[in-house]
């Protein structure tokens, strides 16, 4: 069998197991890239790294102190369609009155699941369970509980590329969503005498993305500095919803207007932290994050899922 | 927090020093993207920042109606994929692309353009 054939079987084996499985490590949807957003998360499995992710706010407490959390986060795909994460923050709190309190937040690991990736609709559906394990954080300093947290969490995005061609630049924008059913392991506080309640945590981005106006919709020739951005608006809420005997169902979160430059093999990105409410914060904070894209740093090692990858990269030079 | 900087600061310059082979972007094209000729072009190309798979990127272009006006050989070298295309006349134009980047990362796109006054 001659090289031509040999290399040729080779490479559509490989391109046969790519298509069938959509291997698209991080959030490609069609022609769609749906980026990493800070706030809230993507609506894929992918092999990635968020590090570092360091926010900056000023607490609801009256007065108010100054936080600052810092956290890292890395993701990898099992199989093609299911991915674990495992993620550790840092919190530093300052009190009006100078006191300081430093710690650890409880681990948090996410299992999700790749449900549905439509190329044509530009639509990916993934579903997930996040834990943030009781007990593995700093308890002593109050900055993290005794009791673990599990939110069954379903996820949405959506690129309007879809659309008839008269839609033009509106075809650049896309939308993602989560929503999630926090349930406390225990029902009650006994350090602090107070009920845990059963929470909804939910969140969305709007996206406007100039990689795609660029490369769908029309070439502006503008400087590629402008081409690589996504200027986004990001919405991160919480619900108590159940279990808060005594205490106000007041909706917090924040509002995070801001942009991501992409990369070839990162992001990074910068949001503004607009508290809806006293209750959410005072004053408007930072969020800012590197996020690495490892697939594509070490696609045929790291950026392959454990079972049923590829196992190894195309040939760089093909002899036909 | 200097020293998280400090870290990040690394990464960062570790990461613009480092090659990284990822998906395969379009970068530009000619015709270019959303644009209107006054000739009808004899050739579509497109330029990608990556290196392609010859044996499996390929383009294709068809008029309103859907029907194929391209010349049905795609030819590819390192980043750049080419297609030679039939006489167009005034109308508007789409371009399907699809390619195997070298570090077998697909990606995928279409876009428009017109010829006509």
């Amino acid at each position: 069998m001659s090289r031509h054939l040999l290399h040729t079987l080779a490479l559509a084996g490989l391109v046969a197991a790519v298509s069938t499985t959509e291997s698209l490590a991080h959030c490609f949807v069609g022609a769609r890239f749906l980026p990493s957003t800070l706030a809230i998360d993507d609506p894929c499995v992918a092999d990635e790294m968020s590090m570092p992710t360091v926010g900056w706010s000023k607490t609801g407490d009256i007065p108010s102190a100054t936080q600052w959390d810092v956290s890292a986060e890395i993701s990898k795909r099992i199989t093609e369609n299911f991915g674990v994460s495992v993620g550790q923050g840092w919190t530093s709190l300052r009190q009006a009155d100078g006191t300081l309190t430093q710690g650890f937040e409880n681990f948090e690991t996410s299992f999700q699941y790749q449900i549905a990736k439509d190329r044509e609709h530009e639509l990916a559906i993934l579903a997930g369970l996040v834990v943030d394990w009781g007990r593995t954080g700093s308890t002593g300093s109050g900055l993290a509980s005794d009791y673990s947290l599990v939110t069954p969490t379903f996820y949405v995005g959506k690129g309007f590329g879809d659309l008839p061609d008269s839609f033009s630049w509106f075809r650049a924008f896309a939308v993602t969503g989560q929503v999630g059913y926090q349930i406390p392991t225990s029902s009650f506080d006994f350090t602090q005498n107070v009920f845990i309640p059963q929470q909804l945590v939910y969140g969305a981005s709007l996206q406007y993305s100039m990689p795609y106006l660029k490369s769908q919709i029309v070439d502006l020739g503008l400087p590629d500095f402008f081409n690589h951005l996504i200027p986004l608006i990001e919405v991160s809420l919480t619900t108590p919803v159940a279990n808060n005997f005594g205490n106000p169902y007041t909706t917090t979160g924040t509002v995070n207007p801001g942009v991501i430059w992409v990369g070839s093999g990162f992001q990074v990105g910068l949001e503004a932290m607009i508290p809806i409410n006293r209750e959410s914060g005072s004053g408007v904070g930072v969020l800012g994050q590197l996020h690495l894209y490892l697939d594509d740093m070490f696609p045929s090692t790291y950026g392959q899922p454990l079972f049923g990858g590829t196992g190894t990269t195309a040939p760089r030079k093909m002899t036909f | 927090m200097r020293i998280l900087a400090l870290a990040t600061t690394t990464l960062l310059t570790l990461l613009a020093s480092t090659a990284v082979h990822a998906h395969a972007f379009l970068d530009h094209a000619e015709p270019r993207v959303g644009s209107t000729v006054p000739a009808a072009p004899r050739e579509v190309a497109l330029f990608f920042n990556e290196k392609l798979e010859p044996a499996f990127s390929s383009v294709e272009v068809s008029d309103a109606s859907g029907a194929r006006v391209d010349l049905g050989k795609t030819r590819v070298e390192t980043t750049t994929m080419r297609i030679g295309l039939k006489h167009l006349s005034p109308g508007t134009y789409r371009v399907r692309w699809h390619v195997l980047s070298v570090d077998t990362h697909t990606t995928e796109g279409s876009f428009t353009f017109q010829v006509g006054p």
